[in-house]
């Protein structure tokens, strides 16, 4: 598996816009044992436990796992919005304290700035730099461009489609170029066909600018069909339960009987996920079964009709 | 009781009188300077409580204590202090707007949606550039509900400020009808009151209150 990727990644360096400030060999993004817990009821839960990974500069990695396990508060403190408990996030060796603009994230639900144009939205972060207004203008008008909303550049957020509002969550993320993009399910709410159209477009940009891209879903063709590697998250508490390596070029196809042999098996590993979290929540046990809907032994179905 | 069409007669006679004129005329300059006065204290005092945790602490309870007597209840400590004036009046309308637009400001400043914030601090925001750019911008639609509670109590205020003072104004001039038992008057005033009340509601802020919820995506 190394050596495949390494391979790609070296490709992929070559063709990024700017030259790598790292050398290969050292990872970009490492995590090292965090441990994050909440309180709850009274109680405390613990979300993440034992999380160990390293990412390799330009890499693309998806963090796979069913709502709940804790897979946006490990983004959240990668991004330095969140603090751990207990181990430590470095990028390129330095501890992670706070947020940084190397590190943006594009949430679930855009969270663009609903007093902004679309054009305002992308400048936001270059503003906040202090980017001369004509420098930042022309550069967020080009990402505007590139994900395909030049005639929506003096449209305001309300105006938009929710697969436009992330193509502008993307623009403007892109706009801080950082070198890490954190992705927390962001096209988790949309329909099947703008989620493909986003995915092959993330893709491209992806490969055009060699950014690394860690990307949170619950989706395993999702994961499958973008990442590098997977890592799987088990539920309460959130630990990386496998690594997969997606050893296939982009694009992939969705008919890939390689691809969907991996999906199979990341699927049943997940199942056994998806049930603790069911019976966490409904306090029964569950057990998922072909052509069965989950019911409670002591049910009255149409009692209240 | 008088008909409608005798009141309205007696609205559009009261509007050939310079006294009556006088009197509209100066219960709107009241108003105007009290409800900018209201405007600006209640934002800056709203924004201050929402960005300084101390001062919240400190004076957060006053403002919501204020919010809580009724305009009317000013009247008689403006009355000691200013005398029976006009600055009695704006005192009034003063104290009894401006706790409901600290209130609103306050709290739309601390309810900024987690993810706004997030998105914006990943983005390099911090102090008092995420403050005006994006946690004043988010507090809007909450400062504008509380501008149009506060055109509705100021307008109370000014009633019952120029009720109980002898301030030429239309509620002086209730009180001059209602001794002289002029019924008819006295309901054409009153009508002429909600009429005022309602359309600077209805036509400025309901308006802005719905264009600014669209913009802000909660309509």
């Amino acid at each position: 598996m190394t050596q495949a990727l390494t391979e790609q990644e070296r490709r992929k360096i070559a063709e990024a816009t700017k030259p790598a400030s790292s050398t290969e060999a050292e990872p970009h993004v490492v995590v090292e044992s965090l441990y994050k817990s909440f309180a709850h009821n009274g109680g405390r839960v613990e979300v993440l436990q034992e999380i160990n990974l390293s990412i390799r500069q330009g890499e693309f990695v998806c963090l796979l796992g069913p709502s709940g396990c804790g897979k946006s508060t490990l983004i959240n403190i990668i991004a330095g919005l969140d603090a751990p408990d207990r181990g430590r996030v470095l990028i390129h060796g330095q501890p992670v304290t706070r947020p940084g603009v190397d590190r943006v994230v594009v949430f679930q639900d855009a969270s663009l700035f609903p007093w902004l144009t679309v054009l305002g939205n992308v400048e936001f972060g270059p503003k906040m730099q202090g980017i001369a207004s004509g420098e930042r203008r022309a550069k967020a008008l080009e990402l505007i461009k590139l994900v395909h909303l030049s005639k929506f550049a003096n449209a305001y957020p309300y105006q938009l489609s929710g697969g436009m509002k992330q193509r502008v969550a993307i623009a403007r993320a892109l706009a801080m170029d950082p070198e890490i993009l954190l992705m927390d399910e962001p096209f988790g709410a949309l329909d099947a066909q703008t989620r493909g159209m986003l995915q092959r477009e993330l893709l491209e940009i992806w490969q055009a600018t060699g950014k690394t891209v860690v990307f949170v879903t619950h989706n395993v063709r999702e994961a499958t069909g973008l990442g590098e590697r997977v890592f799987e998250i088990s539920a309460r508490p959130g630990r990386i339960k496998h690594a997969y390596a997606v050893d296939l070029p982009q694009p992939r196809s969705n008919s890939d009987p390689r691809l969907l042999s991996l999906q199979q098996k990341i699927l049943g590993s997940l199942g056994e996920e998806i049930a603790k979290v069911m019976q966490d929540e409904t306090g029964l046990p569950y057990e998922p079964q072909e052509g069965r809907v989950a019911a409670a032994p002591d049910r009255a179905l149409g009692m209240h009709i | 009781m008088p008909g409608a069409w005798t009141i309205a007669q007696r609205l559009v006679e009261d509007f050939h009188q310079t006294a009556f004129v006088h009197a509209l005329g100066g219960s709107l300059r009241r108003m105007a300077i009290g409800y900018v006065l209201v405007t600006a204290i209640g934002i800056v005092g709203g924004m201050a409580l929402g960005r300084f945790k101390l001062l919240d602490e400190v004076l957060g309870g006053v403002a919501v204590s204020i919010h809580a007597i009724p305009g009317a209840a000013w009247v008689p400590l403006a009355i000691l202090w200013f005398g029976a004036t006009e600055r009695a009046v704006i005192f009034t309308i003063l104290l009894g707007a401006t706790g409901i637009v600290i209130v609103h400001t306050d709290s739309g400043i601390k309810e900024v949606a987690p993810n706004i914030l997030r998105a914006a601090k990943t983005m390099g925001a911090k102090g008092i550039n995420l403050f005006w750019h994006v946690i004043v911008p988010a507090a809007i639609p909450r400062i504008v509900d509380g501008l149009r509670l506060a055109w509705a109590f100021g307008w109370r205020a000014l009633m019952a400020g120029e009720l109980l003072t002898s301030v030429a104004g239309l509620g002086q001039m209730l009180n001059t009808v209602a001794k002289a038992r002029q019924l008819d008057q006295l309901l054409a005033l009153m009508l002429l009151f909600a009429f005022i009340g309602a359309s600077v509601d209805g036509l400025i802020f309901k308006r802005l209150e719905q264009s600014v919820r669209t913009r802000w995506g909660l309509a």
